[in-house]
C-alpha cells in the first residue's frame, strides 16, 4: 500500500530531467530542419543562378537569325562541357515551336516534346523521369527570335542536402550533446539542493508530537517557494501547541480542584474517632476518590495526545501492575500469577499500559472467586492477557462493556464502569485493541493486544532486558474456539 | 523525628499536620515556596512532606534545587496530579515517593515511616511486622520475643522482604542483593531459601506469611 503510493508519486527531479531531456532533443531537431531548410534554399539560389548564366552565355553565342535548313551552329568548346555532363546540364534552343539546337540529341529528343508549347518564360520545373529521377530545373529565356531552355537534373541537391545533414547533425552532435547532459544535471541539481532543505524540514515534522509541541520546521536556507508552506505548517503548530498547553493546563486544574476537597474529606473522616457511620462514609470518600480519577483519567487520555513513542517491556508493565494490586489480592485471597512466553519491547507509553493492565487485573479481582488465581500472561508479539475463574462476560455483553459508564451484568464493587473503557482508550492510543472472550474452563479472558511498531532508523534499540527463568504456562488457551 | 510540610490548602494541611503529630512527629507547616526555602535554611528536617501545586510556583522547582544542592532528605511528595508524565516527572525530580490525593492518613504515615527506615535514613535499626522484630545492626530476630535462629542468607531475604512489606519484591531484586555478582544460580536456589524461611517462620509461630507471586516475586504479609 504504502510502496505503490510511493511509486505512484514522480520524483520532481526525474520529472524535470525527462523533459529538459525532450526539449533539447525537440531542439536539435528543428535546428537540423532549419539549417537543411537553409541549405535547399541556398542550393536553389545556386542552381538559378547557374542556369542563368549558362542561357546569357548561349544566347550571346546564338547568331541573329537560323541558317538556311533552320539550325543554328554552335561553337563545339561551348557544347562540349554540357555533354560531359552526362545529362545533367541540357540545353535547347527553339525558334517558335521548331527545335532549332541542342546540347545532346537524345537528350532533346526526350525533352523536346515537354518544352516545345512552353509559353511562359522563367524557371520551371520538371516531374521525375526516368533518366531523372529526383526531375529536373529549368530556365526559359527569350531572346530576339529564339527562346533557350537550359535544364539541370536536381540529383546533385539531394547529394548535397544529405551530406550537408549528416555532417550537421554529427558535428552539432557533438556539441549540443554535451550541452544538453550539462543543461539537465544543472537542471536536476539546482532542484535537488532546493529541495534538499525540504528534506530537513520533513526530518523536523517528523520529530513532533505530543512530548515536543515546542518543535518547530528549520526555515532558514528555504527557497522562496517553499518557505510560505513551511512558514504556514509553523504558525499552525504554534496553534496546536497553544491548545495543547492550555488543555494541559485545564486538566491539572480540574485534577486539583476535584481532589482537594475530597482529599480534605478523607483526611477529616481519617480523624475522626469511632463513630458507627464511620466506615461507611470512609469507603463512601474511597468510592467518589475513585470516579474522580477515572474521570479525570478518561477526560485526560479524550483531550490530549498520549505520548507512544517510548521503548516498553510488557513484562516490566505487568510486573508493576500486580506489584500495586498484589495487596487487593491477598485481602481477597485470590493469587497473581504471571506467565510469559517472551519478553516484549514496543513503542508506548509505560505509565499508561500500567493503567490498562492496572484496570483489568482490578477488574478480574473484583470477580475472581476467593482461592481461585487470576492469570496475566505477556505474549509475543505484543498482547497482554488477563484470565480469571469468575462467571464470564455473556457474548451480548462483550462489545457493551468497554464503553464508557456501562458495567457487567453483575457488578460487584462500585465500580463508575469507566475502568474497561479507560482499557479500550489506551489500546485505540497505541493502535491496538480490548476485548473479552470466554476462558476455557470457565472465567473471562480480557485480551490486550498492541501493535508493534516499527523502529524509527534514528534511534536504537534498547539491550533486551535479561530473560527471567520462568516456564511458560502449558496448559491454557489464550483463545479458545467458537 | 522533624518533618517540613510544605501544602498551602489551610484545612488540608491542618488535618495533615495533626495526624502527623498524633503518630509522632514534630511538623513545621509552611504554605509556599519561599517560606520552604527559609525554614531549610535555618533547620535540618528528616523528611519533607511537599504538595506540588503551590501558590508561588512548582513544588518540583524545590526538589529540584534541594537534590541539586546535594541534600539526601526523604521527599514525599504529595500532588493531585496523576498523568502518566507526572510520575515520571516527580520521580525523576529526587522524589522518594509519590503519594496523589486524596489519600489516607495511616498510608501518609506508613509511607514516612518507610522512607525514615531505609539504609542510611533516621529509622532502620529495628524492622518488624506482626510478632517478628529484625533488628539490621545485631541481625537478632525475635518472634514474641523469643529469638529465632535464621543463616545469613535467610536473614538477608527477610530484612528485604521487610523493607518492602505488603509489596511485591520482585524476583531478580532478591536475587542481585542475596548473590555475588556472576555466582552461578541454581534454578531453584530461590526456591529453597524461601522453602526454609518459611518453614522457620512458621516453627517460630510468627504472624507473618512469605506469598509467592508467580512469575514475579514474593511478598511477606501479616496473617491477622
Amino acid at each position: 500500500m504504502k510502496a505503490t503510493r510511493a511509486e505512484a508519486r514522480q520524483s520532481l527531479s526525474v520529472r524535470l530531467g525527462w523533459r529538459l531531456a525532450a526539449v533539447m532533443l525537440v531542439g536539435i531537431l528543428l535546428a537540423a530542419a532549419a539549417v537543411a531548410w537553409r541549405a535547399i534554399a541556398t542550393v536553389h539560389e545556386l542552381d538559378d543562378s547557374a542556369l542563368q548564366t549558362q542561357a546569357r552565355l548561349i544566347a550571346s553565342r546564338l547568331p541573329a537569325s537560323p541558317d538556311a535548313d533552320g539550325r543554328v551552329a554552335l561553337p563545339e568548346n561551348l557544347i562540349a562541357p554540357f555533354r560531359a555532363s552526362d545529362g545533367d546540364n541540357v540545353f535547347l534552343v527553339f525558334q517558335g515551336d521548331r527545335l532549332a539546337a541542342a546540347s545532346d540529341a537524345i537528350a532533346a529528343a526526350h525533352l523536346a516534346p515537354f518544352l516545345r508549347n512552353r509559353s511562359e518564360a522563367g524557371f520551371f520545373r520538371l516531374p521525375a523521369m526516368p533518366d531523372h529521377v529526383h526531375g529536373m530545373v529549368g530556365l526559359d529565356t527569350r531572346v530576339g527570335p529564339w527562346r533557350i531552355v537550359v535544364l539541370q537534373g536536381r540529383e546533385q541537391t539531394g547529394v548535397l542536402l544529405d551530406s550537408l545533414v549528416e555532417n550537421f547533425l554529427l558535428e552539432s552532435l557533438w556539441l549540443l550533446l554535451p550541452i544538453g547532459i550539462a543543461t539537465i544535471l544543472v537542471g536536476v541539481l539546482t532542484l535537488r539542493r532546493g529541495l534538499r532543505s525540504l528534506r530537513q524540514a520533513s526530518a523536523a515534522a517528523a520529530l513532533v508530537g505530543p512530548t515536543r509541541p515546542g518543535a518547530r520546521l528549520p526555515v532558514g536556507p528555504l527557497p522562496r517557494e517553499i518557505a510560505p508552506l513551511v512558514l504556514a505548517v509553523n504558525d499552525a503548530l504554534t496553534r496546536l501547541e497553544h491548545a495543547l498547553v492550555t488543555q494541559r493546563r485545564f486538566m491539572a486544574d480540574a485534577a486539583h480542584a476535584l481532589r482537594t476537597p475530597l482529599a480534605v474529606l478523607t483526611a477529616r473522616l481519617d480523624s475522626l474517632d469511632d463513630h458507627p457511620a464511620l466506615g461507611a462514609l470512609r469507603s463512601d470518600a474511597d468510592r467518589m476518590a475513585r470516579l474522580v480519577g477515572q474521570l479525570l483519567r478518561m477526560a485526560r487520555l479524550e483531550s490530549l495526545p498520549l505520548d507512544v513513542t517510548q521503548w516498553v517491556n510488557l513484562r516490566a508493565v505487568a510486573v508493576e501492575a500486580i506489584t500495586a494490586l498484589m495487596p487487593i489480592a491477598l485481602q481477597r485471597g485470590v493469587d497473581l500469577e504471571l506467565r510469559e512466553s517472551t519478553v516484549p519491547l514496543i513503542r508506548g507509553n509505560h505509565a499508561a499500559l500500567v493503567l490498562a493492565v492496572t484496570n483489568l487485573v482490578e477488574n478480574a479481582l473484583s470477580y475472581a472467586p476467593p482461592e481461585s488465581a487470576v492469570e496475566i500472561t505477556v505474549t509475543s508479539p505484543a498482547a497482554i492477557t488477563v484470565l480469571d475463574r469468575g462467571p464470564g462476560v455473556a457474548v451480548k455483553d462483550r462489545e457493551r462493556i468497554f464503553g464508557r459508564f456501562e458495567r457487567g451484568s453483575a457488578p460487584r464493587d462500585g465500580g463508575a464502569g469507566l475502568g474497561l473503557a479507560i482499557v479500550a482508550g489506551i489500546a485505540a492510543a497505541h493502535g491496538g485493541t480490548a476485548c473479552v472472550t470466554e476462558r476455557a474452563g470457565g472465567g473471562a479472558a480480557f485480551v490486550l493486544a498492541l501493535r508493534q511498531m516499527q523502529d524509527a532508523p534514528d534511534e536504537p534499540r534498547p539491550p533486551s532486558p535479561p530473560r527471567p527463568s520462568s516456564a511458560v504456562g502449558d496448559s491454557f488457551d489464550l483463545y479458545p474456539k467458537g | 523525628m522533624r518533618l517540613l510540610l510544605v501544602e498551602d490548602e489551610p484545612e488540608l494541611s491542618a488535618l495533615i499536620r495533626n495526624a502527623l503529630e498524633r503518630a509522632g512527629f514534630a511538623v513545621d507547616l509552611v504554605p509556599d515556596l519561599a517560606e520552604a526555602d527559609d525554614h531549610l535554611a535555618l533547620a535540618g528536617y528528616d523528611a519533607i512532606v511537599l504538595d506540588l501545586a503551590l501558590p508561588d510556583g512548582d513544588g518540583l522547582s524545590l526538589l529540584r534545587r534541594l537534590r541539586a544542592g546535594g541534600s539526601n532528605t526523604p521527599v514525599l511528595v504529595l500532588t493531585a496530579r496523576d498523568g502518566p508524565d507526572d510520575r515520571v516527572a516527580g520521580l525523576d525530580s529526587g522524589a522518594d515517593d509519590y503519594l496523589v490525593k486524596p489519600f489516607h492518613m495511616p498510608e501518609l504515615v506508613a509511607r514516612i515511616r518507610a522512607l525514615l527506615r531505609r539504609p542510611g535514613a533516621v529509622l532502620g535499626v529495628t524492622l518488624s511486622l506482626g510478632n517478628l522484630l529484625l533488628d539490621t545492626t545485631t541481625r537478632q530476630v525475635r518472634v514474641d520475643g523469643l529469638d529465632i535462629r535464621l543463616s545469613v542468607r535467610e536473614t538477608a531475604l527477610l530484612e528485604l522482604l521487610l523493607r518492602r512489606q505488603r509489596h511485591v519484591v520482585p524476583r531478580e531484586i532478591l536475587e542481585q542483593n542475596l548473590y555475588s555478582f556472576g555466582a552461578e544460580l541454581g534454578s531453584n536456589a530461590m526456591e529453597v531459601l524461601v522453602h526454609r524461611l518459611r518453614r522457620k517462620l512458621a516453627e517460630a509461630n510468627a504472624t507473618l506469611r512469605v506469598h509467592t507471586v508467580r512469575g514475579v516475586g514474593y511478598l511477606l504479609a501479616g496473617t491477622e
